[in-house]
């Protein structure tokens, strides 16, 4: 049983008059340790696809299992509870707590767990260490610069040990450098933590870095790639 | 989580002055005008508004006016339910509502040593009877005036000697000046001589009130000056009718503060729920469930407006400690006291306005669709 399977999952919007539905009859299955890749063109479901595996939205019709507990059945409290200890979230513009230092936005995650502070500060700075931010530990979001940011981000993504990380094009707002930099700890994080991810990107580099590209268009897979490791 | 209200709030300090101080400001009005309620409410109905009743001349009302004999004092004391009869001659500087209004009461010092429930904290009693124009002051005139033991203090016709200051378990009292009874008859300009502005009688305890009233206007009906006799909580809400009046119409003043508390933090917190609207959205993403996030939001409006109006509650009981402040009429005064009653209604109106105030922006935090928030710029 994969860890992550979508079952004849559609999402439609309303527009005006016009419905748009960027998820059709969707079906797909994430592997535990799996990292894939979603690309496709602007509008065609990609994020809409990412925030139901996150369970911040629901489908209109299908199921969405991950570890196996159906998250379009929860409500939103429970649904909340399920975030906290399964799901961790990349977002593209970072999206830091601006009046929590790096590690305080790091501990939010697991201020949610049942974790003793001494469990809570060794798993933040472990996560500190993982994203090479040790010494940025007492800064505020604007002492940082946006790669040092969303490496805070992706930290904060771990740092509750989830079964899976959904990153939403999480080199969209960095330089090539700083995307460079994302890119390869993204990698390490699935390779030697064994993290199942889901990115969504429209750079076909970035999408490289996963062990299976998947591309959406019109509400359907159109190709996928698998095994392209760069 | 409370770590992330605080530094929310510090973060934007300017916001939170602002509306703390406004909060401050508003409970500061609002205690305030629970002191002259509380005033009012205490000299109309306190222990002695009941158990004791006022003789004064039939249709007056302002003490010069009123001028009975002394020695209806005697024919009192013979009616059945009367344990003792003060006579006492007024004198105000002012018979007109007045917040300095000066009020001496001019009556027998022994008598007012026995009955009346003061505390003399400088001066000495035996000073006060033995001299015949030594005056003891109530603390908050004494403040209000600047006066001190020894000092000579004069208004009007009227020069005294003062031989002590008193406070008192009666608030209104600390606003009054005692003088011995002969001497504020033959203070020139009252040509008093005999003559009293008004009896204050003693019940028993099992006496009616009201039967000992109507007994007394009856008996010296026969006499040189009709009388009318009323309960003294009767006879000082009659004496100030017009304040009452006021008063009574400032309670909407209280509320109105109310109202401008909730309205400014809630205003504030609506600001700052739509400006953080993607933070919350985030937070939610992150697992923090709608329930905690309404509780992040109504900490907030409840620690603004908790800490606005427990400061305004507080400086206002230092305002109304230190300042002495009364008002009175007709030679009746209402004294604005902090009372710890009015600082506990300060405190519970200020928690139960920020929570209120918090409501709308909480529920809006936590029903916020996460996904079109995290769209937000």
């Amino acid at each position: 049983m994969a860890l992550v399977e979508l079952r004849g999952v559609s999402k439609s919007f309303s527009k005006g008059e016009e419905t748009i539905t960027p998820l059709d009859n969707i079906s797909m299955d994430i592997e535990e340790g799996e990292f894939i890749s979603l690309m496709g063109p602007s509008g065609t479901g990609k994020s809409t696809l990412l925030n139901l595996v996150s369970g911040i939205d629901r489908p209109d019709a299908g199921t969405i299992t991950v570890d196996g507990t159906d998250v379009t059945k929860l409500s939103r409290t429970q649904l909340a509870d399920w975030r906290a200890a399964n799901l961790g979230y990349i977002f593209q513009t970072h999206n830091l707590i601006p009046v929590l230092t790096a590690y305080e936005n790091i501990e939010l995650p697991t201020l949610l767990l049942k974790l003793s502070s001494a469990q809570r500060r060794q798993r933040v700075e472990l996560a500190l260490e993982a994203v090479g931010l040790s010494d940025r530990a007492n800064h505020y979001p604007r002492q940082l610069s946006g790669g040092q940011e969303q490496r805070v981000g992706i930290a904060r993504a771990i740092v509750a040990h989830p079964k899976v990380v959904v990153a939403d094009e999480p080199t969209g707002s960095l330089d090539a450098e700083t995307s460079d930099q994302v890119q390869i700890l993204l990698q390490r994080l699935n390779r030697e933590l064994n993290i199942t991810m889901l990115m969504v990107t429209h750079d076909s580099n970035v999408a490289g870095i996963a062990t299976k590209q998947l591309i959406l268009d019109r509400g359907k897979f159109l190709a996928r790639a698998e095994g392209v490791v760069r | 989580m409370i770590g992330y209200v605080l530094k929310t709030m510090w973060r934007h300090r300017t916001r939170t002055l602002l509306t703390v101080s406004g909060a401050a400001v508003a409970m500061f009005v609002f205690c305030f005008v629970g002191s002259v309620q509380e005033g009012l409410h205490r000299l109309t109905t306190g222990s002695d508004a009941d158990r004791s009743l006022i003789v004064f001349q039939e249709n007056r009302f302002c003490p010069t006016t009123s001028r009975l004999p002394e020695d209806y004092a005697k024919k009192i004391r013979e009616i059945n339910g009367v344990r003792d009869v003060m006579p006492i001659q007024v004198w105000t500087n002012n018979c007109r509502a007045s917040l300095d209004i000066v009020v001496f009461n001019g009556a027998d010092p022994m008598q007012i040593q026995k009955s009346r429930p003061l505390r003399l904290v400088s001066g000495s009693w035996q000073q006060f009877q033995s001299q015949r124009d030594a005056a003891i002051v109530g603390r908050n005139v004494a403040n209000r005036r600047g006066l001190k033991v020894g000092d000579q203090f004069s208004i009007g016709d009227i020069s005294v000697r003062i031989a002590g200051l008193f406070s008192s378990t009666v608030p209104s009292e600390e606003n009054l000046i005692y003088t011995s009874l002969a001497f504020l008859q033959f203070t020139r300009g009252l040509d008093a001589a005999g003559l009293v502005t008004q009896h204050e009688v003693l019940l028993t305890e099992d006496a009616d009130p009201d039967r000992v009233a109507s007994e007394i206007d009856s008996k010296l009906r026969a006499g040189a000056v009709a009388t009318k006799t009323r309960r003294k909580g009767a006879f000082q809400a009659s004496t100030l009718s017009d304040l009452v009046d006021l008063i009574g119409f400032a309670h909407w003043l209280g509320y109105a503060c109310v109202g401008l508390v909730l309205s400014l933090v809630a205003t504030t917190t609506v600001m700052s729920v739509q400006d953080r609207i993607k933070e919350y959205a985030v937070l939610q993403t992150i697992g923090v469930r709608p329930l905690t996030t309404m509780r992040l939001v109504l900490t907030e409006s409840t620690l603004l407006c908790v800490v606005g109006g427990v400061a305004g509650t507080l400086l206002a009981m230092l305002a109304l400690s230190l300042g002495g402040f009364a008002i009175g009429a007709e030679g009746a005064t209402i004294a604005f006291r902090p009372t710890l009653g009015l600082a506990t209604s300060g405190t519970i109106v200020s928690v139960f306005v920020g929570i209120l105030a918090g409501v709308a922006p909480a529920i809006q935090a936590s029903t916020v669709p996460i996904v079109s928030a995290l769209r937000q710029p």
